[in-house]
């Protein structure tokens, strides 16, 4: 199969790479770009580890093919953090409600609740249970990472 | 003592790997790649049970590949978990197959420079294989005339015949059972069923092996014991320990399915010998699916009493399908033996345990390692008895629980101590009284469509395998570490101690923080291997803070002394007029007389004149096995709905109480509970695996959605779960701390099928208790002539249940 030049930017940088027509952004990121944030875990949209933005939407990287990703504008967990490494508040809650266990399912709930957050700021508990109810995780029983968005919701209201 | 005594154990930090965690930066085994890397994939059975006849790679390696069959491999026979002592590894598998014996059992390997390359060869070897029968029951196993699924296993230098497919079998007896059982006013005997989930962690078994030009090698590997990965690799490869180093990455999730060394780990291995480049394998999904599950029960548990409800006799016989493979039968069978016995006072005990073997993925260690499914049938049958005499289960069990001063059996026969510390009077009370045990209805007295009821189990796990004996010992169990106090007075904590994620690294932290007197950040954990570290037995049996906590601290208590020595010197005073506490304002730890206001130097200070005048390196390196084995007790007390239309179960509300001790983190410490309580859930409820009878395949085909696993829909509100902890401290503990862990889940089902009966008025004896078996049972119940349904189609309340949005 040809390879395909693609165009996007990848956390705030422009990016041109060169990609097969079946290969799969989740690989593009994490074996092309090394950034390895973003995890496999199942590879077929069942678990919600590979979720990343683009365009501001969250989507499964696993499920998405590289070249979709043409003239779009991608961010993973690695671009979450602010310039000068300032943490985003909802990092910022999940580390301050133990929300983190081993930590493998954290970079797709945090995206996937950060999603949530800049459609529905201050979400309520049904609300982020519903959103997030397609990423899995087997360590923490989902409540500190549900409490992490519903306090990370309201810290960017009061701010406001 | 108490955790508002102590300056780190206790308190609230960021743990030292979160900003890693939260950012993406944390790596682990799938995470890592080394320059010239080749991609490993696995070539696996699609039959149940066969013999190969050939295998033809030479298309495959026409292609650029390298292969790896069983004519490449050393004929070493191994057992992949050596936490057993050699006479009790039970040694039954090569690095692939000799024949397989389950659906995705591994036949070859492959390395390639590109994984699609790697998948296009693995496909073009060609493989003749002449199917056996096809075992799937135990039943079907311990026929005469089965096929036998091993002839013989390796123990110690033995061969040793495996006969009607049973692997092991084991007896535990105290007293005598029989004049027990004719001394018993009521013999009750009930039998239970527990389910073969999937551990569901969420990072794949991944490994990467890079061959060093020494002829050695680097591994990073999922692993529990980065130690026992090295011993056991060296073993089969023949390479001495010198030159291979195991890696520690961050684990993904675990749950016990990495106590062993995973299949995937000397595959790649081989792999990497015969390609002299380094190989990395990362499991799919599918491959994780078909390759551990928990140890699944068939328990039948009768129990003789006075008429008061004291407990004269029991005898359990509790069958095991272990699958194709022995991991840690002969252990685990023990530890349902002595968690049994450590449950309520029997006076006469009899337990007979049998592990068969199947053509099913191989059982592994599951949170919990029998004590869940222990658990499950004593509670049940408890609160049974309980409610047939018209006493209050909580009560009932309060009076006969082995408790203060009773013997634990932290580990099957070979791992006792008495119990020295204990919160079980305070968990039920707090328990009964937050969830309103004494209101709870009559069992099935309720109507409508949504039945609510109210109940409650208690457990526990073991804190470690430790005991006193100098020999005859069933399992390995020490930790070292080493503690290193740093030119600014930093302290670095080099330990392989895994954590699984709950915080054991932290919690070693803050015990080492605690112990030489400095502020809690100051401790750094160190990213270790197996070269830089001592030896560790694994992350295992609930013993991470108590057994690799106690080897730390044990370094800590020498470095602090080390200090308080090269402090006296400086400031011309006798060390043991000095001390060192922290001082969080200035961040470090601060040795003073208190006698002498003048008399003081920070840590930094010290260990900066200690450097520029070369007096040497403040450190220690130790080992400690624990003597003892303390219970970590829990308890659980759950209000459920079962809604009698279509027998979904949900949780209202979850008081969860925990006694471990110390709590060195509170707030994972509360998280183990929760997450205990969701893993319970998806036992007690929904999991559930099924082998094709004809085929050997997995029914879901290794989807994992089919495994069910409880998502955050499901999982009940903020609101309605409570955790706490009982005011205990453990003496033989770091700062009176004890396990947590897998205690977290060990009463869930039980506690689940409580409720239930509470709710509904039946009696599941068998889990998961789906919607279906709930329909089932509720028709049963009302007889035949009476309508499908309850007439009553409105909900009694609102309730939770989100539209689902944008759809």
């Amino acid at each position: 199969m040809n390879d395909r030049r693609v165009r996007f930017t990848l956390n705030g940088e422009p990016r041109e790479v060169s990609v097969k027509p079946n290969d799969l952004l989740l690989n593009v990121i994490r074996d092309d770009e090394k950034l390895t944030g973003t995890k496999y875990g199942c590879g077929i949209g069942e678990c919600g580890a590979c979720t990343v933005h683009i365009d501001g939407r969250p989507v499964l990287a696993c499920l998405e093919l590289a070249v979709a990703a043409e003239g779009r504008e991608i961010v993973t967990i690695e671009g979450l953090a602010g310039n000068g490494g300032a943490l985003d508040p909802l990092q910022e809650a999940f580390l301050d409600n133990g929300a983190v266990q081993c930590g493998f399912c954290t970079p797709g709930m945090i995206m996937m609740g950060r999603a949530l957050l800049d459609e529905t700021p201050e979400p309520s508990e049904a609300e982020v249970r519903d959103y997030l109810r397609g990423t899995l995780c087997r360590c923490t029983g989902y409540a500190s990472i549900v409490q992490s968005v519903i306090d990370a919701g309201a810290k960017e209201a009061a701010a406001d | 003592m108490s955790a508002s005594d102590f300056q780190s154990v206790g308190t609230e930090t960021w743990r030292q790997d979160g900003i890693a965690k939260v950012t993406g930066a944390e790596q682990y085994a799938p995470d890592i790649s080394v320059d010239r890397m080749w991609f490993g994939r696995v070539l696996r059975s699609p039959h149940a049970h066969a013999r190969i006849v050939e295998i033809d790679t030479s298309a495959a390696e026409a292609l650029g590949a390298v292969c790896l069959t069983f004519a490449d491999i050393p004929k070493v026979k191994y057992n992949e978990r050596i936490v057993s002592t050699p006479p009790c590894l039970y040694r039954d598998r090569y690095v692939l197959a000799d024949k397989p014996r389950h659906v995705g059992e591994a036949i070859a390997g492959i390395a390639a420079p590109t994984e699609a390359l790697a998948e296009k060869a693995l496909r073009a070897i060609r493989v003749e294989y002449e199917p056996l029968q096809t075992i799937i029951t135990m039943d079907q196993a311990m026929r005469d005339g089965a096929a036998p699924i091993h002839d013989t296993i390796r123990l110690m230098d033995d061969d040793i015949p495996i006969e009607h497919n049973i692997a092991v079998a084991r007896t535990i007896e105290v007293g005598d059972i029989d004049r027990g059982f004719a001394e018993s006013d009521i013999v009750i005997e009930r039998k239970f069923k527990t389910n073969r989930i999937y551990h569901a962690q969420m990072e794949t078994k991944t490994v990467l092996c890079r061959p060093e030009v020494d002829g050695g090698l680097t591994v990073w590997a999922s692993t529990q014991s980065i130690h026992n990965t090295r011993i056991l690799l060296g073993e089969i490869y023949a390479i001495p320990l010198h030159k291979l180093n195991v890696k520690k990455a961050a684990l993904g999730g675990s749950f016990g399915s990495s106590i062993q060394m995973n299949s995937v780990t000397p595959i790649c291995v081989g792999l990497a010998l015969k390609s002299g480049r380094p190989v990395k394998i990362v499991s799919t999904r599918e491959e994780d699916m078909y390759d551990h599950v928990r140890y699944p029960s068939e328990i039948t548990l009768k129990l003789g009493l006075k008429a008061d409800g004291a407990l004269i006799a029991g005898h359990m016989r509790a069958d095991i399908d272990i699958g194709a493979h022995n991991i840690q039968a002969y252990p685990f069978l023990g530890c349902m033996g002595g968690f049994w016995a450590s449950l309520y006072t029997l006076p006469n005990l009899k337990y007979e345990g049998r592990a068969v073997y199947t053509n099913k993925t191989p059982s592994c260690a599951m949170q919990g390692f029998g004590a869940p499914q222990t658990t499950f049938a004593v509670e049940c049958l408890m609160d049974e008895i309980a409610a047939d005499l018209g006493l209050d289960p909580v009560q009932y069990k309060l009076a006969h629980y082995v408790g203060l001063g009773g013997t634990f059996w932290g580990q099957g026969p070979a791992s006792k101590c008495i119990i020295r510390s204990d919160g079980v009077p305070e968990l039920l009370k707090v328990g009964s009284e937050k969830i309103g045990w004494k209101n709870r209805p009559k069992a099935g007295s309720g109507s409508g469509r949504y039945r609510r009821g109210i109940g409650m189990a208690r457990g526990f796990h073991t804190s470690g395998v430790g005991h006193p004996k100098t020999s005859g010992a069933e399992m390995i169990d020490y930790s070292g570490a080493i503690v290193k106090v740093n030119e600014d007075g930093t302290v670095d904590l080099v330990q392989s101690l895994m954590d699984h994620g709950g915080g054991t690294n932290d919690a070693i932290a803050k015990i080492v923080a605690e112990e030489i007197g400095v502020p809690a950040q100051m401790v750094g954990i160190s990213p270790v291997d197996t070269r830089t570290t001592l030896y560790d037995v694994s992350t295992h049996a609930t013993r991470g803070v108590y057994a690799g906590g106690a080897a730390a601290l044990k370094a800590a208590r020498k470095v602090r002394q080390m200090l308080l020595d090269q402090a006296g010197r400086v400031l011309d005073v006798l060390p043991e007029s000095l001390v060192i506490e922290p001082d969080h304002e200035l961040g470090q730890g601060v040795i003073h007389c208190p006698n002498l206001a003048d008399r003081r130097i920070t840590v930094g200070a010290l260990a900066k004149h200690m450097q520029i005048n070369s007096l040497g390196t403040i450190a220690a390196a130790e080992s400690l096995r624990q003597v003892n084995c303390p219970p970590a007790y829990v308890s659980y007390f759950l209000e459920l709905e079962v809604d009698t239309h279509t027998g979904q179960i949900k949780t209202r509300r979850a008081v969860l109480g925990s006694d471990c001790g110390t709590v060195v983190n509170p707030k994972l410490a509360a998280g183990q509970l929760v997450g205990g309580l969701s893993k319970g859930h998806g036992y007690a409820l929904i999991e559930d695996n099924h082998w094709d009878p004809e085929t050997g395949e997995l029914a879901s085909k290794g989807f994992w959605v089919d495994g069910k696993t409880p998502s955050m829909s499901e999982s009940p509100l903020l609101d309605d779960v409570e955790t706490h902890f009982a005011h205990t401290f453990e003496p033989t503990g770091p700062f009176g701390a004890k396990g947590l862990g897998e205690a977290a889940g060990n009463p869930a089902v039980a506690a689940f099928a409580n409720a239930v009966h509470n709710a509904i008025g039946v009696r599941f004896y068998e889990v998961p208790i789906t919607p279906e078996k709930v329909l089932a049972a509720l028709a049963a119940k009302q007889g035949p002539g009476a309508p499908a349904r309850p007439e009553e189609p409105v909900a009694d309340e609102p309730r939770l249940d989100p539209a689902p949005a944008g759809e």
